[in-house]
């Protein structure tokens, strides 16, 4: 186990921005920690990284109890959300730093550099100031520079978090081909599960300063461990007692199969190639949300105001409906 | 300024009449009382007499001129080199640490620019003063005497100006942040290390901005010094004082040159400092 982390808590005043957080992160892989804002990931990543200090419990660092050590001792790599380059530095420089706090022979610090700089594809960039770089070239250097110091680990908060919707999605790519040649073991916190599903091996659900589930992209799907993590992890509606995905609902003209709920289509909005249908569902206040897609939908002829019997489909991710869904599940 | 162009793109009579009062108001308040200060500087002293700026020169050859500016320029060293360290190092305390009292210390360090510089020097002489001073006696059982000497006048000169460089640093690093810092420390930097890698150049700018302006004020710090200095010529005597004793000892001609000297230093550090200005936004 590459990092360990046991019984870690930390406050702020009344705030408990974790509470007794228990957590082991392998060596080589890539996990993300998942959650909505202010839930305590960054918080957990911070505290792993020496930026902050737990109020109690201890953080192992490859078998290395790392609980008091300063951040300069940890050997880890840090990527912040707004990059932390050091404006003053060009492109090179700013990677060499960490060597050259290291005393690092110059023939040694120019060749890694350079080697790097290739990884990141700034190459041609080394002599620019980080002024001139766009947002993700930026964070490419970042990157770079936080692996210059070969760490033991990597540790990324929200770092595509400032950049826009495309080159967020390059960049995420990327870093998964990156991980895939460096095989540094690397954290990294979101709150986009889009995100987390397709970069990460493993995933940790954090809410509200506690751990929820943790387990890889499939299972975190296909076995959500309560209707939070369900939720975060993509849109969900409910019908009867049952939490599911809007896409896990059949939806048929006439009644048949048994245990079906009967409903009115009341709104059909038609986003690309799919359907979002509201529906009011006989004896439930709560309207039910169906996404089926567009070819489907004109096979059944659907329009506004058709009756419909609606029941999960077979096979199905569902989770029962306890208590009233979270303000999380309702925005997700 | 392209904006400022556009909205007054229109010059009506209003426009006009503005400028012409500022342009008024400050030749009342300013430019005459300074150009008589410049133009009596290199007048000739009575019928006849050479003028210009000869005169001049030979006015600020006199050893006790020569005595003060030396005295003013060695005070105003000693004030902004403290104050460049401490100030650097009370900015970096009150952005960068939480601590109890820290507000109080964030006003304490305002004290200097709202109190008169004549009550700084009282203070310095009630608390430090051989004679009545509750710290004085101890001090001189120990051999050192502050009230009176050329240490007790850089007190006075750094008290004064202490704020300067602290309030033009602190705005620069609490919106630089600490995310680079952090980093660097991640990096393997120990704090010496960050703060001369990072910290230092990122607030560059700010601390010689700062060190300008101390030294300006500085370079003309009257009432404070005037206390707990003897004030006497060749004793003690600042650029400042020595314009205030020559003008009242009928000399005017010497004092006119001195502070003809003090107006070309604020105007020298007021071109530093916009020259700075430009460099900083580049």
């Amino acid at each position: 186990m590459s990092i360990e982390v046991r019984g870690v808590g930390k406050r702020y005043g009344d705030f408990v921005a974790l509470d007794d957080i228990n957590v082991s992160l392998p060596t080589g892989q890539l996990t993300a920690l998942l959650g909505p804002s202010g839930g305590g990931k960054s918080t957990l990543l911070r505290i792993i990284a020496g930026l902050e200090s737990a109020d109690t419990g201890t953080v192992d660092i490859e078998g290395v109890d790392a609980t008091t050590l300063p951040p300069q001792k940890r050997n880890v790599g840090f990527v912040f959300q707004h990059y932390a380059v050091f404006k003053h530095m060009s492109v090179a420089k700013n990677v060499a730093f960490g060597l050259e706090i290291r005393k690092r022979p110059k023939a040694e610090v120019k060749a890694k550099v350079a080697e790097l700089l290739e990884l990141v594809h700034l190459s041609q960039f080394a002599h620019r100031l980080p002024s001139q770089l766009s947002g993700g070239q930026r964070q490419r250097l970042a990157l770079a520079r936080a692996l210059a110091v070969e760490p033991s680990v990597l540790l990324l908060d929200e770092p595509f978090g400032a950049l826009d919707a495309k080159v967020r999605k390059e960049l995420r790519d990327w870093l998964r081909r990156l991980h895939d040649e460096v095989h540094v073991t690397t954290v990294f916190v979101t709150h986009d599960q889009e995100e987390a599903l397709e970069v990460a091996d493993e995933i940790v659900v954090i809410n509200e300063g506690r751990i929820e589930q943790i387990g890889s992209p499939d299972q975190l799907y296909d076995e959500p461990a309560n209707d939070f993590v369900m939720g975060f992890l993509g849109a969900v509606t409910r019908l009867g007692p049952l939490v599911l995905r809007p896409h896990d609902i059949e939806v048929a003209v006439a009644p048949g199969v048994p245990g079906s709920s009967a409903g009115v289509v009341q709104r059909a909005l038609r986003v690309g190639f799919e359907v979002r249908l509201t529906v009011d569902v006989e004896g439930q206040d709560e309207q039910v949300l169906v996404v089926l897609s567009r070819a489907h939908a004109r096979a059944l002829d659907l329009e506004l105001g058709s009756k419909v019997w609606l029941s999960p489909t077979t096979g199905a991710t569902t989770v029962p409906a306890l208590a009233v869904p979270r303000e999380a599940v309702a925005s997700a | 300024m392209a904006d400022t162009r556009q909205i007054r793109a229109g010059k009506g009579p209003v426009t006009y009449a503005l400028r012409t009062f500022v342009i008024l108001y400050l030749a009342v308040l300013v430019v005459w009382p300074l150009w008589e200060v410049g133009s009596r500087t290199f007048a000739p002293l009575e019928r006849g007499a050479e003028s210009g700026i000869g005169p001049f020169l030979e006015r600020l050859q006199d050893p006790t001129v020569t005595y003060a500016f030396g005295l003013t320029a060695t005070c105003a060293f000693w004030a902004v080199l403290i104050n460049t360290v401490f100030g650097v190092g009370i900015s970096l305390l009150l952005t960068r640490y939480r601590f109890p009292g820290r507000r109080l210390l964030s006003v304490l360090v305002d004290i200097p620019m709202s109190v008169s510089p004549v009550v700084v020097g009282l203070a310095l002489v009630l608390a430090y003063s051989s004679g009545q001073g509750w710290f004085g006696g101890a001090l001189e059982s120990a051999g050192i005497f502050i009230i009176g000497t050329t240490p007790g006048m850089i007190m006075a000169t750094a008290f004064v100006s202490l704020p300067l460089v602290i309030r033009e640093v602190v705005p620069v690093l609490e919106e630089i942040g600490t995310d680079a810092e952090l980093a660097a420390s991640s990096l393997g930097a120990n704090g010496w290390q960050t703060f001369r890698r990072i910290t230092l150049p990122s607030i560059k700018w700010a601390v010689v901005y700062g060190v300008v302006l101390s030294l300006a004020r500085s370079l003309g710090e009257f009432g404070a010094v005037k206390i707990v200095s003897p004030g006497a010529e060749l004793r003690g005597e600042t650029a400042t004082i020595l314009i205030q004793n020559r003008y009242t000892n009928f000399e005017e001609p010497t004092a006119y040159a001195a502070a003809f000297v003090l107006v070309l230093a604020s105007v020298l550090a007021l071109v530093v400092v916009s020259l700075i200005r430009k460099e900083d936004r580049s």
